[in-house]
């Protein structure tokens, strides 16, 4: 292997080599349940919209599938395997594949025809816009 | 005294980040070729001109920088995850073409090639037999 180097020792090393240990332990721990939540998302909001962000690098647009039922959002998607070509050795696989499905609550119903969804840089950004119907409506108070 | 501490992590290349970001350790694939070592890591949320790629020596440090993903004028509500650094470093052999090491990303994950110097190739040795 080539990834060791058990040529020099360093405190710094030992260090990262817990780390790496580490991360292997939680990567154990998340994976393989039932409740497994993958991927992990932000929801951001204020009184008008929601947005709902989660980091899925190396997806195309078409492997994703999103659907928005009252205040339901669901995400499903396949993240496929990149094996370069038939003949490439696998040194280090840490990057996994497979497919994926979240439903989330958001905290009030959305105008299903206006949600829009970016993919950028492996991000994938929803924006759902609150129903109209559902929005605070403020009430003056009139002085006689 | 203090000083010379600081030179010694500069130095040791260990030294602590000033800004106020967690460092992640991306996911990494490794691939080898005839060829070339290909080495592929998970970049979500880093643009192309937040990367750097350094190689010294036998050491490839890849560093990528995310952009924070708060939206404008918005809260957070639920917070499962959070951005910072991207951050690994990889002892690689010396018999790598180091002019021609070749980086591309594409919808977050970062491919780095790097191809073997002539020498590190394979070769295949023929066997005459005495006649």
């Amino acid at each position: 292997m080539y990834w060791n180097d058990s040529r020099s020792w360093s405190p710094f090393g030992e260090l990262r080599s817990l780390q790496r240990e580490m991360n292997r332990l939680f990567d154990g721990y998340e994976s393989g349940t039932a409740l497994s939540r993958f991927p992990a998302l932000n929801v951001w909001g204020n009184a008008d919209s929601v947005v709902v962000t989660a980091e899925l690098p190396g997806l195309q647009v078409e492997d994703f599938d999103l659907s928005v039922v009252n205040n339901q959002l669901t995400i499903k998607g396949e993240r496929k395997g990149d094996k370069p070509t038939d003949d490439a050795v696998c040194h280090r696989s840490e990057r996994k594949i497979g497919s994926f499905v979240r439903t989330v609550r958001l905290p009030f119903a959305v105008e299903n025809d206006k949600v829009a969804a970016t993919y950028t840089d492996g991000v994938l950004t929803i924006t759902l816009p609150r129903q109209e119907a559902t929005k605070p409506k403020r009430i003056n108070i009139a002085t006689s | 005294m203090k000083e010379d501490k600081s030179i010694e992590k500069a130095k040791r290349n260990d030294a602590e980040p000033t800004r106020d970001a967690k460092v992640f350790v991306p996911v990494t694939d490794i691939y080898e070729k005839e060829d070339a070592i290909l080495v592929r890591c998970d970049m979500p949320g880093v643009a192309q001109d937040q990367i750097d790629i350094r190689l010294e020596n036998t050491e490839l440090e890849i560093t990528g920088t995310q952009a924070a993903d708060k939206p404008e004028g918005m809260d957070l509500l639920a917070g499962e995850y959070e951005t910072g650094v991207f951050r690994r470093t990889f002892n690689i052999p010396q018999l790598i073409d180091r002019d021609n090491i070749q980086a591309r990303l594409h919808n977050g994950v970062l491919d780095i090639t790097l191809p073997k110097a002539a020498q590190a190739k394979p070769r295949k040795i023929e066997i005459t037999t005495g006649g």
